[in-house]
């Protein structure tokens, strides 16, 4: 008996022992977060998403106002993304459109600080991978699994040396790959300022301001109930949407997924709402109707979590 | 009353109307028999396999045991596209039913979805387990494609990611990929 019991003891402690974070991992993702503060980079990474791949060029020029980072999409269309601390601006050339979305203050720019790496480990158990060389960089992986089935895991592989990401893989709880992004070119430091240039075609195309204002939504007998474990509000503005009617926006954070609620109202609107949900790699969309008001959940979780969130969603006249 | 059940099979009945067509299928056994009489029409138009002969029994003791949820009818998403023309007259809907029956049963089956509310499904209900089992078919909602508009959501999604202090930037390239995605409004 007492040996059974023994043996169940061990087994218990061994389960747990594996399922923990572990302090060096938990240091390696710190690092992780440093390195992407702090580092002036060039490179080409590929995303994949299902059956899809899409080749970009990112660059980053690290600086103290938080820097400046420019995308490129190379495949299809040219769409390109410039980033500052409080701007960002999207160039889309097929509707030669501009979108710019500028925060009035910029401490509503969520930014997680590698300190704040320990409260990620309520939510996921932080371990360590294996090494293997990534676009000629040793690299470590860590893995993040979640502890329940409201979050997607994480499998992250870091520069051994520098900290700097350059492979990141999301799975769902089968550990099914929900999408990847994978350098497969890296230059690290030295980066030309010219590289960071806004398109010269984009002069004289339409510019859509995104006229971000903080906001109070429960004022206005809207609520969002009972969320979802671990899930904190970390924003609520409100901001234009295309040129329609103001929308308000809140943002719900674990820490690494977002999922951000919209609400706007239904009067106006041209084009057909359709009731359902979306998915695009590791994003689900979701979208009802409450009270004559078009509600859109977008959030990188488990389509069950988004829609969890938008069924909560109220609106209880004042 | 015939009008009334058919309403309420079509989900178009709210609150305060609800009670008296449901009051009568709790005790009238005619309200019963025309209730089962529009399903059968209902199973044959939309091409359903018929249900097994105790069937209702066994879904009535099933609903029994299942906890009471109220909730509000939902919308338009429940809302078959069911003719109204078998409203009228008990005799006509007969009719047509025997007729389509006996048409269904030599037509090719159409493998249409189930798109039908489960309510038309579960005979006799009470007026809590109605909105129970409406409730669970809300939880399946519509697979829809990403669009050009989801698009301006991601963007604005995305600003606010904790995931940008991890990934520098490069998770941005999902809100733009919406523009070369096949799916397109």
């Amino acid at each position: 008996m007492s040996r059974t019991l023994g043996a169940l003891l061990l087994c218990t402690v061994a389960g747990l022992a594996q399922a923990e974070s572990t302090p060096e991992a938990l240091e390696w993702l710190r690092k992780i977060y440093r390195a992407t503060e702090t580092l002036s980079y060039t490179g080409t990474f590929v995303y994949q998403q299902g059956d899809r791949t899409e080749t970009s060029r990112i660059a980053r020029l690290a600086g103290p106002a938080g820097g400046t980072e420019k995308l490129e999409v190379l495949d299809g269309t040219p769409r390109e993304i410039l980033r500052t601390r409080d701007e960002i601006r999207c160039y889309l050339p097929e509707s030669r459109t501009v979108k710019v979305d500028r925060r009035s203050d910029p401490r509503a720019f969520p930014a997680v600080l590698p300190e704040q790496v320990n409260s990620l480990a309520e939510h996921y158990d932080v371990s360590m991978g294996e090494t293997r060389r990534i676009a000629g960089y040793d690299c470590q992986a860590v893995v993040l699994t979640p502890k329940d089935d409201l979050r997607y895991g994480y499998k992250l592989w870091a520069d051994a040396r520098s900290g700097m990401l350059l492979k990141a893989r999301t799975f769902d709880r089968n550990g099914q790959t929900m999408e990847q992004f994978t350098f497969t070119h890296l230059a690290i430091g030295n980066v030309p300022r010219e590289r960071l240039r806004p398109p010269r075609a984009a002069q004289g195309w339409r510019v859509e301001q995104a006229g971000v204002s903080p906001a109070d939504l429960g004022q206005s007998g809207w609520s969002v109930g009972a969320q979802l474990p671990g899930f904190r509000k970390i924003v609520e503005v409100r901001r234009m949407l295309r040129d329609a009617q103001p929308v308000t926006q809140m943002v719900y954070s674990d820490g690494l997924a977002a999922v951000s609620v919209f609400i706007e109202p239904m009067s106006g609107r041209t084009e057909e709402v359709r009731i359902g949900i979306a998915s695009t790699g590791a994003v689900n969309v979701y979208t009802r109707e409450v009270a004559n008001h078009l509600v859109t959940v977008v959030g990188e979780a488990p389509a069950a979590s988004v829609q969890r969130i938008g069924n909560t969603v109220q609106y209880r006249p004042q | 009353m015939k009008a009334k059940i058919s309403a309420l099979m079509d989900s178009e009945l709210d609150g305060q109307e609800l009670g008296e067509p449901l009051a009568a299928l709790g005790r009238d056994g005619d309200a019963i028999e025309t209730w089962r009489m529009y399903h059968l029409i209902s199973d044959a138009l939309q091409g359903r396999v018929l249900l097994a002969n105790d069937c209702v029994r066994r879904v009535a003791a099933r609903l029994a045991e299942e906890p009471i949820l109220v909730g509000p009818l939902p919308g338009e998403v429940m809302r078959p596209e069911r003719a109204r023309w078998f409203v009228p007259s008990a005799l006509a809907a007969s009719v047509a039913a025997v007729a389509f029956v006996g048409w269904m049963a030599f037509a090719p089956q159409q493998g249409a979805a189930p798109r039908v509310a489960p309510v038309a499904q579960a005979p006799q209900p009470a007026p809590a387990q109605v909105a129970a089992v409406a409730r669970s078919a809300k939880d399946t909602p519509a697979r829809l494609p990403i669009t050009a508009a989801t698009r301006d959501y991601l963007i604005a999604h995305q600003a606010y990611s904790p995931r940008i202090s991890l990934q520098g930037m490069a998770p941005y390239v999902r809100s733009v990929s919406a523009e070369s995605a096949p799916a397109k409004p």
